[in-house]
């Protein structure tokens, strides 16, 4: 099967009424790196939802949706974190956990232990190694994306979801932390699709991209990804979306 | 970290971490339960005080005869049989329930106009050995008077008058106890049916001679009255009522009993309905409190859906929250109550083994059992709201 990290057929979400996200074909393998390239507002992060399972797909026909060899239907378990991580725009930790904890929150939800090696060694390449012990609210935003990152991949996921993760640093900081995300989903063996609108500069400059079309169908806009790709070829975007959405 | 103990972690780490809003809450909660808790142990001392009082004095259980009536075997039986009856005794018509005199000619002491009771085992005022034909308990009041103790003889003078003319019967009488002033107050002497009969029949039955009256007779076939005591305060109205089906007139000896079962009655349904509106609003107070920490965490409940933690391990945080601060705030309000109810005893104390306020360990119990019932049954808004919240909400925050 192409894509050992995340293989997708025809999934997608109407986010209101004449208005629709689709991923038409995306499979990412493991250690490669994918980028959504599109402009802002037309539903990379929904994109990032629908893969992670955060938002469920709607009906459309001949949909697939597996990650890490792991069915991700709506009602299928979650995947949990040494199958995929997710590093949010917003940076968002649990306030009331200090940063250890929330490192350590998704495997600690999974009833695993971390690996202790892994935890410092990912500690000491973000930098953050000397924060164990404060709150969210005691470090600044770049320490608190870092954080993040930490926690998408301590569980050394097959997939990691990365959504705009260096929107909020300055350019100096942006490359370093995007180079460490590289680096760190090599030593890891992630597969790794980013939604970012710096990538065409930088480190993830030479990534392959998702394509992007607007296609509107009988009155309602379609943001399609992934359509067009070599895998399209056997999944021809305009009669699947025609057979889905009527 | 076990999984399982995660909510409880996250539980307890946001309390911490929000320890002013938690420090409201359980100061909101005893300034509910702590008036509450201190009432409660106010009608528990006083109340129980009284009605302990009550029940411990036997005369208060006292059933009294109105007037003369004619009561024969069946009815003696039928109310010895009843459970509700503590004690039970024929008894004499009033007017020759009395002796003209009472003598204890060994300290030249003389009491007149003595009131005659009659008395057998199991009299609730009259304790070991009971009285039998030929020996008496005398009230402490007269014994003081007379100077009786228990051994002493007390002569028992009768009289009659026939055509006019006076006759003087007398009766030696061994004391065998002293009643105690707390269990009748007034002079009076506590002798055994036959005793008495005798002295109605001298009085009654001109065929009597003084040298005959204390021969052995056969047992009239009705007696004009009766001594009954009941088996508990409760138990006296219903007792009351079969009397009057009976046709046989009585009253309580104590009106106030009855009085105040039905005022214990009372305060206990008012406070029971201070308490229930007392817990109606805690249960809304908390259940908007409960609701305002998970609206307050929305995010990060988003966020550990996304993370792939368990709805039902969601739900159980605030569960959590809601029994963490329910039992803080009845530890601490105990904590405040019980020495305000020593305080007050300590207070009000007049020497005696009466208590003002107490509260038992039921209590204690039942207030954090219901506590816990409705710090659950308060959590259900944020329960719902938690159902609610979608991980997608994290991914569009921004």
């Amino acid at each position: 099967m192409a894509g050992n990290a995340l293989h997708i057929r025809n999934i997608g979400s109407h986010l209101e009424p004449g208005f629709a996200v689709v991923i038409e074909a995306i499979d990412i393998d493991r250690g490669e790196v994918v980028v959504l390239d599109a402009a802002s507002g037309t539903g990379k992060s929904t994109v990032l939802g629908l893969v992670s399972g955060a938002i469920p797909s709607d009906d459309f026909p001949d949909s697939v949706h597996v990650v890490a060899g792991q069915d991700m239907s709506p009602g299928a378990p979650h995947p949990g974190p040494q199958n995929l991580g997710f590093v949010l725009q917003t940076n968002t930790l649990v306030p009331y956990l200090d940063i250890r904890s929330n490192i350590s929150l998704p495997l600690d939800i999974a009833g695993m232990r971390p690996d202790p090696d892994w935890f410092g060694h990912l500690c000491a390449r973000l930098g953050i190694r000397d924060l164990m012990q404060r709150k969210p609210h005691q470090i600044s935003v770049g320490q608190r994306q870092r954080v993040s990152i930490a926690r998408a991949f301590l569980g050394r996921p097959a997939l990691l979801l990365l959504d705009e993760p260096v929107s909020a640093l300055d350019p100096a900081n942006a490359e370093i932390v995007e180079t460490l995300i590289s680096l760190l989903a090599d030593e890891a063996g992630s597969g790794v699709l980013l939604a970012s609108h710096q990538a065409a500069r930088g480190i993830f400059a030479s990534a392959r991209r998702t394509s992007y079309e607007l296609r509107v169908f009988e009155g309602v806009s379609y943001s399609v990804f992934g359509g067009g790709d070599a895998a399209l070829d056997a999944c021809p975007a305009p009669r699947k979306l025609a057979g889905g959405v009527m | 970290m076990a999984r399982s103990r995660l909510p409880w972690s996250l539980a307890r780490r946001e309390l911490r971490h929000e320890w002013q809003s938690a420090v409201c809450f359980v100061a909101a909660l005893v300034g509910i339960l702590a008036p509450l808790l201190v009432m409660l142990a106010l009608k528990n001392g006083m109340i129980g005080t009284m009605v302990g009082r009550l029940v411990e004095d036997p005369s208060n259980r006292e059933i009294l005869a109105v007037g003369a009536g004619r009561y024969g075997a069946d009815f003696y039986d039928g109310l010895a049989a009843r459970p509700d009856v503590a004690f039970l005794l024929p008894s004499t018509r009033s007017i020759n329930a009395q002796a003209n005199a009472v003598r204890n000619a060994d300290a030249r002491q003389l009491e007149r106009a003595v009131t005659l009771i009659p008395s057998a085992p199991g009299d609730p005022l009259v304790g070991a050995p009971a009285v039998s034909d030929g020996t008496l308990w005398v009230t402490a009041t007269l014994a003081e008077k007379l100077g009786a103790a228990p051994g002493a003889t007390l002569e028992m003078i009768i009289e009659r008058e026939i055509d006019g003319r006076a006759e003087r019967v007398r009766r030696d009488l061994s004391v065998g106890g002293i009643v105690p002033r707390d269990l009748y107050g007034r002079d009076a002497v506590f002798l055994s049916l036959n005793d008495l009969l005798a002295v109605e029949r001298f009085r009654d039955d001109r065929t009597i001679t003084p040298d005959t009256w204390t021969d052995a007779r056969p047992a009239p076939e009705t007696y004009a009255s009766f001594r009954l005591y009941a088996a508990t305060l409760s138990d006296i109205g219903p007792l009351l009522k079969h009397l009057d089906a009976l046709g046989a007139q009585a009253r309580p000896r104590a009106e106030n009993a009855e009085l105040l079962l039905n005022f214990r009655q009372n305060l206990n349904l008012i406070y029971t309905l201070l308490a229930t509106l007392a817990v109606i609003g805690f249960w809304a107070a908390m259940a908007a409190n409960l609701r305002g920490m998970v609206e307050r965490q929305r995010i990060v409940f988003s966020l550990l859906d996304l993370l792939g933690l368990p709805t039902r391990d969601r739900q159980l945080v605030p569960v959590l929250q809601g029994q963490i601060l329910v039992q803080c705030g009845i530890l601490l309000t105990l904590v405040i109550v019980l020495p305000v109810t020593f305080g007050i005893n300590l207070m009000f104390a007049d020497g005696g083994p009466d208590v003002i306020a107490t509260l038992g360990w039921r209590d204690v119990l039942a207030t954090m059992a219901l506590g816990a019932v409705t710090g659950v049954t308060a959590t259900v808004w944020a329960l719902r709201a938690i159902v609610s919240i979608k991980p997608s909400e994290v991914l569009r925050r921004a």
